[in-house]
């Protein structure tokens, strides 16, 4: 129930067995079922999740009820709307799960303690908000100035498990793209 | 976002009573009892009065609560103890409901000490969970009719956690009474006192189960 998320922790900052008494009595664990809601957009997002089994993905929705995706979240990753999270502002965001999963969330408020308690916590936090900063950099770039083909090679390079695991129409909505565009682009690259 | 609500002791008395009342809120139902032809006919029936309404059985009480975001312990005191060690990490963090009096078998005192209550005790069990004592002033018959003699009937909260109670006291409204925090967790142990007392005047008067408090104020 704790242990991957225990074993990422360590791989980012040492933690002493006392610490993870300690850190243990904030995590909220919680399973979702396939299609299961994790957050609604328009409510607050009260909690981050670190994702011990299955796969969830964050997404807006337009007027026309199309879904774009902006993040997807497999084992060891931590998915949530950040900026609601931190704002406490209505989140832009609906979460829900790909597969049947299972996931430890940290509320707001025991986010805010630990930060005040644990220090080992606070550098967490801090490589977890970097390395999804970084992300999210490479992901915009990517966007703008990568033609669609590479796109769609460097995301199959980056998550190989995504891939395997998630239908292809997600992926388009992922990449911003048509399903029907993307099927183009896979046929192409299976050509050459 | 509708929140998931695990009933356990479902099968029961107070655990259908509080499943049937509060189906009609925003609330995915999982309901585990021990009783499982009971379940099944407290599903339909909840089915049946709202086919929208969401209520499922659970086989299992630390799958139920693993799910849940709330968590309500309908079984009686003596239970309590070997429930909360299947649930207690599944549980963490989690709002967990005692409504449990710890009556003795006489119906004429509490068995427990002076200086604590079943929900302190289930607290102790539930070291990481948040504990809050509520419906346990209400006897099952006042769910189908929380107005009584005219009046909606008060039921009373007790917990240590703000948000928590907040979210107790949305759970009570949508049950049909009037909620009130009552204050800490060590209130329960008036709560738990006025329900002995109510169920001795109820046997003395005869109220047949249907009885409630109120509060009469300015």
């Amino acid at each position: 129930m704790y242990e991957l998320f225990f074993k990422s922790f360590r791989q980012k900052v040492p933690l002493s067995a006392e610490e993870e008494t300690q850190l243990k009595r904030y995590l909220t664990p919680k399973k979702l079922r396939k299609k299961q809601y994790l957050l609604q957009e328009g409510d607050v997002c009260k909690a981050i999740a670190f994702i011990e089994k299955g796969a969830l993905k964050a997404y807006s929705v337009d007027e026309k009820g199309n879904e774009h995706i902006i993040q997807f979240g497999l084992e060891g990753w931590i998915i949530s709307d950040l900026y609601s999270f931190l704002t406490g502002e209505s989140a832009t965001y609906n979460i829900d799960a790909i597969e049947d999963s299972e996931v430890l969330l940290i509320s707001k408020s025991a986010h805010e303690e630990l930060l005040l308690e644990m220090p080992a916590y606070q550098t967490f936090t801090r490589l977890n908000i970097t390395g999804a900063y970084l992300a999210m950099q490479k992901r915009l770039t990517s966007i703008i100035s990568t033609p669609l083909k590479e796109q769609y090679t460097d995301f199959i390079a980056l998550y190989p498990d995504i891939v395997q695991r998630v239908p292809q129409h997600m992926i388009a909505s992922y990449l911003g793209l048509k399903p029907e565009t993307l099927s183009r682009v896979r046929q192409k690259i299976a050509q050459k | 976002m509708k929140q998931t609500i695990a009933i356990i002791g479902a099968s029961g008395n107070m655990g259908s009573a509080i499943a049937k009342s509060i189906s009609k809120g925003n609330y995915r139902l999982l309901l585990k009892g021990n009783n499982q032809a009971s379940l099944d006919a407290l599903i339909d029936e909840i089915k049946a009065n709202d086919n929208t309404a969401d209520a499922e059985a659970m086989a299992c009480s630390t799958e139920a609560c693993w799910e849940a975001d709330i968590i309500i312990l309908a079984v009686p005191f003596e239970a309590e103890k070997e429930i909360a060690s299947k649930i207690k990490e599944v549980a963490n963090q989690k709002i967990v409901i005692s409504i449990a009096n710890p009556l003795n078998k006489t119906y004429d005192g509490l068995v427990t000490a002076a200086n604590t209550s079943a929900a302190e005790e289930l607290q102790k069990l539930l070291p990481n969970s948040k504990v809050i004592k509520a419906f346990n002033t209400t006897f099952a018959a006042d769910f189908s009719t929380p107005v009584i003699d005219g009046k909606q009937a008060d039921a009373f909260i007790a917990g240590n956690d703000e948000e928590a109670l907040e979210t107790v006291s949305e759970i009570v409204s949508t049950a049909g009474f009037n909620p009130i925090v009552a204050g800490d967790l060590s209130v329960s142990r008036t709560l738990e006192n006025m329900q002995l007392l109510l169920i001795q005047l109820g046997i003395k008067y005869n109220y047949n189960w249907l009885a409630g408090w109120k509060i009469l104020h300015h």
